[in-house]
């Protein structure tokens, strides 16, 4: 164990930062052109992903001719810290670049990396993924969106739901059923679907908190025909890449759920003291606490993360990995009711306006986005409990 | 942060739970319940292996190795309920004489002895129950070119079996900081009390101190000298962060414990591990075992580096410790069942090892009291207000 990582590791730090001053898309062209949901890639964003990607900085551990530059894991953690100590985002489509552009490069054929993969890097394109269903959410397995052979195309039939950008997005990683014989893991495939398609009807759902700005969405597909090379990788296969996708969407992603968390626990440790001065001393203790246990728990995130991190370079398993993503999010959901509370008698207010930022209250109603979706906390419990506890099923 | 074991940190810990599974398996435990063994035979074993000489300077005869190597052992001492006088003697008196003693000849000959295992030791610190330096109320006053010390102790780990005593008193009319002083004592010049608690591998005894007579050779830092409370202070988070470790060790065996039962114990035609509602409270088990020894380990980093934020992070260490055995030992014992409640067998040496881990100085409600002082949440008390 060491706090730090050693001067190599210090010095890449050094000259990214360096190049990042440089580079950065400013705060105020970002908050001119605010991305409105998770497939909109504003115009500062596309010019960022093609710096990035010019660069070698858009994924550092690639190679050079998809973005990258082949560093090491430890590099890319110190990255993503220094991206995230700039308030820069990386992307405005998360999905699309850590989860859809991953999987073609693993799966696709030579075309779809050239047409769908590369232009998501270059933030020429976005992406949606299309995976729950209606009748099929936590058991993704059983999804019933069907797609059928016809000679040289695909014709797709069903619904899907949740789908977060599809409002925006260019194209869909959809997962169908292939074949409704087989046992429901054994079925399903994975087509490249542009949202321009005639026979997609997209129907943003408005959420709890800012309904003004919708980010799921419900997919209709209705005879939707697609050509037959936007099959990903082989029929019948696509469980092994919806266990790939959420593989790459676990690979490093603890870190943006520890940030997140720091950053609300600063901002809440930020205005505690002032709001503490109207509590009653009997009040004030009991808020306290609260408030010091959500301290604790961000430094134990910042920790474990780490700590299974660590595991993970030294080429070992990390099952404090499945532990994050539950920990994490009903940390930040604890954290903005105990925030909402510290506010007294203005706990209930919201932003009067669509562009006011978020009050604690509506972050309490959105941070359920974290402990129900990709996998519920509740589905979590049961991985660890099987995967890494060894449990029966 | 890189806060997983090294190859080396790896092998220690894994040459130590060896060792203790020979030298400290469940009946050696039984035996020091049930006042019928003999544990200075485990901890002479230690001496043998070195343990206390791990992190006293080489210059002292030591091995002088880092604080993480102290944190390891104490896990593993806590994971196996080890009774003796390790914790006291290598986590709370060398550190103290360390840091309270410094370079002078007495903490050398102490260091030199701990090393050498030629004495066992602890620090008397606590008074009513609090464990700040700033709560001490026993007083030292000159006398005949040495000092003479009145007042009580309370709660001293190995307070009637250690060889030595770090006895922490003030100057008469001081508060705070200001005033404080630390002596030397052997264990014949105190009147110790043992308590009779729920875990007697974790003996504690009160003592009273009526004019004890501390020759001049014996003072470790005068009362008001330079520094004498952020030694203490020091020391402490030293104690603290073994005691977490320690607890952390205890709640991951009773963790280990509670799946192995799971997945063997059958009821309704199936093993009870393959219910849901038991699942996920294993699986919240499983975070608090592993949410607290990531913040023992940074924490043991940080005081072995002597990074600014050691203070915080023992205390956030010692909270999560705490945490963590609330839930470690409700669930553990409510998943074994009628087993669990028998004194035959061995869960219950670890239950109380662990809950007693977290009542040791300071427990979790104090620690995260004590950040909601430094986090700005609530005003610093004034310890002798809260006394007096």
């Amino acid at each position: 164990v060491k706090l730090s990582f050693g001067d190599e590791v210090e010095a890449f730090r050094q000259e990214f930062r360096a190049w990042l001053e440089e580079n950065r898309p400013s705060a105020e062209e970002m908050a001119a052109e605010p991305a409105i949901s998770s497939a909109h890639v504003p115009g500062w964003a596309s010019r960022w992903a093609r710096r990035l990607f010019d660069a070698g900085w858009l994924v550092p551990g690639w190679p050079p001719k998809r973005g990258g530059r082949n560093a090491g894991p430890v590099e890319t953690l110190v990255y993503l810290e220094e991206l995230t100590k700039a308030g820069v985002p990386r992307t405005t489509n998360p999905q699309g670049l850590g989860i859809v552009a991953p999987s073609i490069l693993d799966y696709g054929s030579d075309e779809q990396i050239r047409d769908y993969a590369m232009p998501i890097l270059r933030g020429e394109k976005s992406a949606c993924l299309g995976m729950s269903e209606p009748g099929a959410g936590s058991d993704l397995a059983s999804l019933s969106t069907r797609a059928v052979l016809d000679g040289d195309r695909i014709v797709i039939d069903g619904q899907k739901v949740w789908t977060s950008g599809a409002n925006d997005a260019d194209f869909c990683f959809l997962f169908c059923r292939t074949n409704p014989e087989a046992p429901k893991h054994k079925g399903i495939s994975v087509v490249l679907v542009d949202m321009a398609t005639p026979g997609i009807t997209v129907r943003p759902l408005a959420e709890i908190a800012k309904p003004e700005h919708p980010d799921l969405n419900e997919v209709f597909l209705s005879e939707v025909v697609v050509p037959r090379e936007n099959l990903v990788g082989k029929l019948n296969d696509g469980w092994a890449m919806a266990n790939g996708s959420l593989a790459h969407e676990r690979g490093m992603v603890w870190l943006s759920f520890v940030v997140t968390l720091e950053e609300d626990i600063a901002a809440v440790l930020a205005e505690a003291p002032a709001a503490l001065e109207r509590l009653a001393p009997a009040e004030r203790a009991v808020v306290a606490d609260g408030l010091v246990a959500s301290a604790i728990d961000s430094a134990a995130a910042r920790c474990l993360g780490y700590r299974g991190f660590a595991k993970l370079v030294r080429g070992g398993s990390a099952p404090e990995q499945a532990l994050m993503k539950a920990y994490t999010s009903e940390a930040k959901r604890r954290l903005a009711l105990r925030a909402a509370e510290l506010g007294t008698d203005h706990t209930v207010d919201i932003g009067s306006t669509a562009a006011s930022d978020p009050t604690w209250i509506e972050r309490y109603f959105v941070s359920f986005g974290g402990t129900i979706s990709a996998g519920s906390s509740e589905i979590q419990r049961n991985i660890i409990a099987e995967k890494v506890l060894g449990l029966p099923r | 942060m890189d806060l997983e074991l090294s190859e080396e940190e790896a092998a220690l810990r894994d040459n130590v739970r060896a060792v203790l599974a020979s030298i400290c398996p469940p009946a050696v435990v039984r035996a020091a319940y049930e006042g019928k063994g003999d544990p200075a035979s485990v901890w002479a074993r230690m001496v043998e292996l070195d343990w206390p000489a791990l992190a006293i300077p080489e210059r002292h005869g030591g091995l002088g190795m880092g604080f993480v190597e102290v944190a390891l052992v104490a896990e593993e001492i806590g994971r196996a309920v080890v009774p003796g006088p390790f914790l006291a003697t290598v986590t709370e008196f060398a550190p103290a004489v360390q840091e309270l003693g410094g370079d002078g000849p007495l903490a050398a000959e102490l260091l030199g002895r701990v090393a050498a295992g030629d004495t066992t030791g602890t620090v008397a610190l606590a008074e009513g129950g609090r464990w700040e330096p700033a709560a001490v109320v026993a007083t030292a006053q000159p006398a005949g070119g040495g000092w003479v010390l009145q007042g009580a102790k309370d709660a001293v780990l190995d307070g009637a079996e250690a060889g030595e005593a770090v006895v922490v008193a003030r100057a008469a009319r001081t508060s705070g900081a200001e005033g404080l002083g630390a002596f030397v004592v052997p264990r014949a010049d105190l009147a110790a009390t043992p308590r009779t608690v729920i875990d007697p591998t974790l003996p504690l005894a009160d003592l009273v101190l009526d004019g004890v007579a501390v020759p001049a050779d014996r003072v470790l830092a005068e009362p008001g000298a330079a520094g004498v409370a952020e030694a203490l202070d020091r020391a402490g988070q030293q104690a603290i962060v073994a005691l977490a470790a320690s607890t952390v060790g205890a709640c991951r065996a009773i963790f280990e414990r509670t799946v192995e039962y799971a997945k063997d114990r059958v009821q309704f035609g199936r093993p009870i591990g393959s219910f849901q509602a038991l699942k996920h409270r294993m699986a919240d088990m499983y975070l608090a075992v592993e949410r607290a020894t990531s913040l023992v380990w940074f924490a043991a980093l940080a005081i072995a580096e002597d990074d600014p934020r050691r203070a915080e992070a023992a205390s956030m260490a010692k909270a999560a410790a705490g945490e963590c055995q609330r839930l470690v030992v409700q669930d553990g014992l409510q998943l074994h069942g009628g087993i669990g409640m028998t004194w035959e067998n061995d869960l219950h040496f670890l239950l109380k090892r662990a809950l007693s881990g977290d009542a040791l100085y300071g427990n979790a409600v104090h620690h995260r009291s004590r950040l909601a002082r430094t986090l700005g949440l609530l005003p610093q008390e004034r310890i002798e207000e809260v006394v007096a």
